[in-house]
């Protein structure tokens, strides 16, 4: 069943909504004619071709990585790493 | 070749200078200015890096180019164990956990890192003024901006305070505040240089490059980060530049610029009349000039905005307080994410990221998003077909001079329509070089993908004829 998802809820940002500069600059898009429609032809081949994959290494983290990994970590007590409140419901 | 990298190199190792009393000479610096230019200080590692390479000189041991260099570092690039702000709120606390590719590349060459350089926020904005650490002022007049995103980068090359910087370019935010500070700024060929470690704001034309005091310095930092790093699969295979090649004579190049940058009304009158009397320098050097067509500069950043902010929605939907970063605790995760982002982005980034949800959202991706695509490939295919024709193409790097501190943030569709000129050699990922030379902001020097040779010798047949 589709939902229809308003931009504040998209972007989790309380009461965000479309700016007037931005919407300017997609009214700009909308007018534009290309001269094909298709989007597929693309130039600009960033895409890692199958055969040049790295191969999948596990790299273990350094003490000092894992050390400021946890300092990241917004809330600490006791020892322990404090994720945040879970969805009751 | 002039290049302050040789001339303290040659200082160093003549022991004229010590590479500490070096060091702390730049710190200093760093600490006293005006300028905003400064997140944070490196200041113990520096001193002990320097203290190393003095040791080794004394030992009668041999040391690199770089070796002793101080450099700056956008704070959007990781380095282990120093705070790595993005200029946000978001982010004030943040430590990196590991070093970007490109900063590890210069690290095992012996570069030592000084500052961690001011910016606007996840590079969102061309100002420097969207940053919690105060707007970058002008090095040229403090009441002006200094350009952005990389504006601290610049502004510390210009003022000496660094002898080079690496800043980030997205869509001109290393080519745009070189013009506006009078140095070099270097945008390479989307791939050459690892993205590992740099703080992702548009995946797809995120570029890490120098910025300098002379085309010479711009090789060296160049060819130190350039390479392969299975860490980005993007990452291009590309050949060491030469000081013998750059310094060939240029004559024989081709070179076109696009008439219709110049002729609209967008322009500022000095900035049309200087750029003409560049290329009527450049004519009666005896190189052939073409006018080419182009797209108009309002689809340009159109384009380019619409995929731009649809990557940095996606890139920095990870920030959410969940990690790492700034968390405010709301009634359940929800509403965690949401008081959290909402409380911790500037206006600006919240500006993108909703524009960037706006037009991948069911209903809008057509229209918007996947025509901005479309139109991306027409803007690549134009260069391909231009680079059939001209070897260079010059244009101006911004239609006017910097505005002044306080007025970008008034009028965000009036800052996004000024990246018109840079914003194009972005979408087409082209290797593009701003020389502090020919308008006020200077001029841009593009040549074809991984031609970056051809552009650091022609910005040396322009240093001497214009």
């Amino acid at each position: 069943m589709s939902k229809i998802m308003t931009v504040d809820i998209l972007s989790s940002i309380k009461g965000a909504q479309p700016s007037e500069a931005v919407n300017k600059l997609f009214e700009e898009i909308k007018n534009a004619n290309p001269t094909t429609n298709n989007s597929l032809n693309n130039v600009n081949h960033n895409a890692v071709s199958i055969n040049d994959l790295r191969e999948d290494v596990v790299v273990e983290s350094s003490v000092v990585e894992r050390q400021i990994i946890k300092e990241n970590f917004p809330i600490e007590k006791e020892g322990y790493l404090v994720v945040a409140k879970v969805i009751e419901n | 070749m002039e290049s302050q990298i040789k001339k303290i190199h040659e200082q160093l190792v003549s022991k004229q200078i010590t590479c500490t009393s070096l060091v702390q000479e730049r710190l200093e610096l760093l600490k006293a200015n005006a300028y905003n230019s400064v997140n944070s200080l490196l200041e113990e590692t520096a001193i002990d890096l320097a203290a190393k390479v003095d040791a080794k000189i004394n030992n009668g041991e041999k040391i690199g180019l770089l070796e002793g260099i101080p450099f700056g570092i956008k704070d959007v690039y990781m380095v282990q164990g120093t705070y790595t702000t993005a200029s946000s709120d978001m982010l004030k606390n943040y430590k990196s956990p590991y070093t970007a590719t490109a900063i590890q590349k210069l690290l095992d060459v012996g570069a030592i890192p000084l500052v961690k350089e001011n910016c606007d926020s996840f590079g969102h904005g061309s100002s420097s003024e969207n940053t919690i650490f105060g707007p970058v002022k002008n090095a040229i007049n403090p009441a002006f901006v200094s350009g952005g995103s990389s504006g601290g980068s610049a502004v510390n090359v210009a003022k000496d305070y660094t002898v080079f910087s690496i800043g980030g370019d997205t869509g001109g935010s290393i080519r745009q505040p070189a013009g506006y500070n009078k140095i070099y700024g270097f945008k390479p060929t989307y791939g050459r240089i690892s993205r590992f470690g740099l703080m992702a704001y548009a995946s797809s034309t995120d570029c890490v490059g120098p910025l300098a005091k002379s085309v010479e310095d711009i090789r060296i930092v160049l060819n130190a980060m350039s390479g392969k790093d299975s860490k980005d699969q993007t990452t291009i295979l590309s050949t060491e530049i030469s000081e013998q090649e750059i310094a060939k004579d240029a004559s024989g190049t081709k070179v076109g610029y696009f008439k219709n940058f110049i002729e609209g009304d967008a322009i500022d009158a000095a900035v049309k009349a200087d750029f003409f009397a560049s290329i009527e320098k450049i004519k009666a050097q005896g190189i052939e000039v073409k006018e080419l067509d182009f797209f108009k500069g309002d689809t340009l950043v159109s384009t380019y905005y619409t995929l731009a902010m649809a990557e940095t929605a996606s890139n920095l939907s990870r920030l959410d307080g969940s990690n790492y970063g700034n968390r405010i605790e709301g009634e359940n995760l929800i509403d965690t994410y949401a008081t959290t982002r909402s409380e911790s982005f500037s206006e600006e980034s919240k500006r993108r990221i909703v524009g960037g949800n706006q037009v991948l959202s069911q209903g809008f991706s057509d229209d918007i998003y996947l025509k901005g695509l479309t139109l991306r490939d027409q803007i690549s295919t134009n260069f391909d077909t231009d680079f059939k024709e001209v070897d260079i193409i010059l244009s101006p790097v911004t239609p006017s001079p910097p505005p002044k501190i306080g007025e970008s943030l008034k009028d965000p569709h009036a800052m996004y329509l000024s990246d018109a000129y840079t914003v194009g050699f972005s979408l087409g990922q082209l290797p593009t070089l701003t020389v502090p030379q020919g308008t006020v902001t200077g001029l841009q020097v593009t040549a074809a993908k991984n031609n970056e040779e051809l552009v650091l010798k022609f910005a040396n047949f322009l240093k001497d004829t214009i």
